[in-house]
Formats: structure tokens, C-alpha cells, sequence
């Protein structure tokens, strides 16, 4: 499998995901607030959650400092739906809280209305 | 691929009640005041919900909406039925929960006999996976103690629930909620509670407080330990449910060392405190934290048995432990223990493993 189309761009709005299959992998799609597209497999690298389930939301950042939030990085985490780990999207769904690890990742490109992934 | 089954005893399921299913079993003026007064448990944690779901899975809330746990069917689809479960017990909602009540005891004690009725109707005698935790409003011990006469015989309640709270179950005060147990073969399940173990406040974060609920389980072990209690009632059996199991051997080798300075004090005891947990007490796993079999076997050689772990999922919350993920892999006979036997051991009203 090198590369397939799993959906439409217009099958998820900005900020949603979307479960689908690349191959016989099931994964999720997920489109940011800017329309940037990411694919993940469709799997918690901790327990197993599925992440269709998942909330596309923004995090406080380690710019942080006591008693002084600072959030950003809009629709661009992945939080899991049981234990709320977050995983930065945009770079290489690695978790905030420990960068090492990282989530399987899948290539994306648009071509026309075609959501292609690609590994 | 269909994943592996596992027969798994699962000691810490939450179902869910909802204040509209509740009213039926109530008496009156209770059910007035939660009907026509509005009335509603206040719980005032000062914290963002710590998952996207509040305390739930997200994937474990009803496709119509209605709250995790609320239902038996899906709760069978997305757990019993998916992990292959034999046993699950019981241990009771976030609210309204009586057994967590605090202050105005005479509806905590007409709450209480309203969940026991709504537990067994709906959850005890509909699937015959499921075994029950008898609710109590044990501020009241009178009250209490009526209760469990009331209920405590039904072949599928297994255990008493008190919370871990700001009550010190050792004291004799309780002792007759404890003697009731024993007539009834219950075991007491303790689970901790909202409000906060931390000085008598909440601290500053969720993650603090998270972190600490171990503390607040040896309180209560070092406290029911030392005041006598499982000497008193040698059939009492004690399951700490929802605190992890790394501070066990610390704590059996704490209170080893200082009964060993300290027993005129305590002279009642019979039995090193370390012998009494390893005999009495038993420790669920979730919130498992994550250590390598190295560790895990390690920890299980520090305390000194292999049979005081039992698995936990602690569904459908949303810090819920995975059969398959939680815990490193084990010997089969170690994983046995752990993840059916050394519950089945505990109480005495589960059955005797099922031969198919």
C-alpha cells in the first residue's frame, strides 16, 4: 500500500477527525483550523484508546511559568479520549509531556479534493 | 484479528446512577426534596475536568448522550464483552453517591437504600457477570448497620463501600459496621472520594491531589491496622481500590519497623502489620503506574507475596487501566493471580471458577 485516497476535504470540517482505513490500517485524519490535513493511526501509543475519539484543542505551552498560563498552538493537539495525553500534530504527533515518544504518523497531500495518504 | 480474551475478576467498575432513575426507590420527604426541591449532591472540585471528557472515557459516553456508565447494555458491549470478563463488582457513582454524603445524614441513609435497590434491580440481577458494593451512610453507623442487615444477605453484594474521606475507620466507633460484614461474608471495599485528603483542602492542582491519593489510602490502612480492627475480625477483609500498589512494601516495611519500637502502644496486635496486610488487605492495580517487568517484578518480590494484586479497570473512567496495556507482561500463573485469583481468594460470595 503506497498510497490511497481516504476521503473528501469536505468530509471533515476545520478542527474535526475522521476515522478511515489505509489499507488495513484503521486510521484517523485530522484537519486544522489553517486546513492543514494530518493522518495518525487510530491508536493511543500508551493504552491503546481509539483516537477517533480524540479532542483537536490547543495546550498551555512550556513557555508557562507558575501562575502564568500561556496557550497556543490552536486545534493543532491531538488529546486522547481516556487519559488525556496530547500529541503535537504538527510535529510528528509527539507528545508534549515526553517527546519521545510520537504517534504513527502517516504522509498527507491534497490533490484536488482528494485526501491522499502516503507513507 | 479478534483480540485475546481474558477472563478477567475486575475489581473497580463504576456504574452510574442518574438522579431521574434514582427517585422510584426513594421515600418520601426524600423524594420531594430531590424531585420538587431540585436537591443535588454539591461537590466543588476547584479544577478543570482532567480529561476531554470530564472523569469519563470519551468513547464510553452513550451515542444519545446519555453518562458513561449508565448503561448496561453498552457497558457490556464496550467492556464485559470485549475483554471477556467472569466477575465485575460494582463500586457505586460519582454522584448522588451515599456513601460519600457529607452532612445531612437522614438522606444520605434514604439515598443509600435507594442505590442498593437501583443496583441490584438493574445491574446485580441483570447480568450474572456483576457483583454489587452494599452502600451505606456510615456517618450514621446505626443507620448503617440496618442497612447492610437489610441488604448485606443478597447472594451478589460482596463488600461494604466506605470512602476514604476525612473519617478514620479504625475507630471503634465503626466497629459494628465491621461486625455486621463478617456476619454476612462481606468483605469493605474503600475507594476515595471527592473531597479533598490533602490537610483538609484541596492543593493548588488536580495533579497534585491525583498524586497524592495514595496518601489517603495509608491512612486508613495504617489506621484500621493499628486500632486493631482485623485482629477484632479475623473474616474482615480490606480492599483498597483506586490507589495504585507502588507505597505497599514502604508501607509494610514502615509499619514493621515501627511496631517493632512502638508495640507497647499497640499490644493488641497479634501479628506483624505487614502479616495482617498480607493476609487481610488487598490492593487493586489502577491507576497502574507504568514500570517495566523489571520493576514490576521487583515490587512484587518487595512485598513479599505475589497474591495481594488484583486488576482493576476502573471503567469507564477516564484514567481506566487496559488489561491489555496497564501491566508489563507476567508469568501465566503470575497474571492468573493477579488478574482473577487473588480477587476470587478475597471474597468469599464470588463463585468458584467456572468450568465450561
Amino acid at each position: 500500500m503506497k498510497e490511497q485516497v481516504v476521503c473528501k476535504t469536505s468530509d471533515l470540517q476545520p478542527g474535526e477527525i475522521r476515522e478511515s482505513f489505509f489499507g488495513k490500517q484503521n486510521i484517523i485524519i485530522c484537519r486544522t483550523q489553517n486546513d492543514n490535513f494530518y493522518a495518525f493511526m487510530n491508536q493511543c501509543i500508551h493504552q491503546g484508546a481509539p483516537l477517533g475519539k480524540s479532542l483537536l484543542c490547543g495546550a498551555t505551552t512550556g513557555e508557562s511559568t507558575p501562575g502564568d498560563y500561556h496557550y497556543c498552538h490552536k486545534d493543532e493537539v491531538i488529546r486522547c479520549p481516556w487519559h488525556g495525553r496530547e500529541f503535537d500534530m504538527k510535529n510528528e504527533g509527539r507528545m508534549l509531556a515526553n517527546p519521545d515518544k510520537k504517534l504513527v504518523s502517516f504522509k498527507v497531500r491534497i490533490e484536488n479534493e482528494d485526501v491522499i495518504v502516503y507513507k | 484479528m479478534a483480540k485475546k480474551q481474558i477472563p478477567l475478576i475486575d475489581t473497580d467498575i463504576h456504574e452510574r446512577v442518574q438522579y431521574k432513575d434514582i427517585l422510584e426507590y426513594l421515600d418520601e420527604p426524600f423524594k420531594h426534596y430531590m424531585k420538587n426541591c431540585h436537591w443535588i449532591q454539591e461537590k466543588h472540585m476547584p479544577y478543570t475536568q482532567p480529561a476531554t471528557a470530564g472523569v469519563d472515557r470519551a468513547d464510553a459516553i452513550l451515542p444519545d448522550g446519555r453518562p458513561a456508565g449508565s448503561d448496561l447494555a453498552f457497558m457490556q458491549e464496550q467492556l464485559l464483552d470485549d475483554v471477556g470478563h467472569e466477575f465485575g463488582i460494582l463500586t457505586g457513582a460519582l454522584d448522588p453517591s451515599p456513601s460519600s454524603m457529607h452532612g445531612w445524614y437522614e438522606m444520605a441513609a434514604a439515598l443509600a437504600t435507594a442505590y442498593n435497590d437501583w443496583q441490584i434491580e438493574h445491574w446485580l440481577e441483570k447480568d450474572e457477570r456483576l457483583y454489587g458494593s452494599v452502600h451505606i451512610a456510615s456517618q450514621d453507623r446505626d443507620e448503617a448497620v440496618k442497612e447492610i442487615e437489610r441488604v448485606g444477605s443478597h447472594p451478589k453484594m460482596v463488600q461494604i463501600l466506605l470512602p476514604i474521606d476525612d473519617i478514620m475507620w479504625g475507630d471503634p466507633y465503626y466497629h459494628p459496621i465491621f461486625e455486621a460484614a463478617e456476619k454476612h461474608d462481606l468483605m469493605i471495599g474503600m475507594h476515595h472520594n471527592e473531597p479533598p485528603v490533602y490537610y483538609g483542602k484541596w492543593p493548588r492542582y488536580f495533579i497534585e491531589w491525583h498524586t497524592l491519593i495514595p496518601t489517603a489510602h495509608m491512612k486508613i490502612i495504617v489506621n484500621m491496622i493499628f486500632n486493631g480492627v482485623f485482629d477484632k475480625f479475623p473474616k474482615l477483609g480490606l480492599m483498597m481500590i483506586e490507589g495504585g500498589f507502588t507505597h505497599i512494601p514502604h508501607l509494610m516495611w514502615k509499619m514493621d519497623q515501627q511496631f517493632r519500637d512502638l508495640r507497647h502502644e499497640v499490644p493488641w496486635l497479634k501479628r506483624k502489620p505487614s502479616e495482617i496486610m498480607k493476609e487481610q488487605v488487598r490492593i487493586t492495580t489502577q491507576p497502574a503506574e507504568e514500570l517495566t517487568k523489571k520493576e514490576f517484578m521487583s515490587l512484587i518480590d518487595q512485598m513479599g507475596t505475589d497474591e495481594m494484586l488484583c486488576f482493576s479497570t476502573d471503567y469507564p473512567h477516564w484514567d481506566y487501566d487496559s488489561p491489555y496495556r496497564a501491566l508489563p507482561n507476567m508469568e501465566p500463573e503470575l497474571k492468573e493471580k493477579i488478574f482473577s485469583e487473588n480477587a476470587r481468594a478475597f471474597y468469599p460470595k464470588l463463585p468458584d471458577k467456572r468450568e465450561d
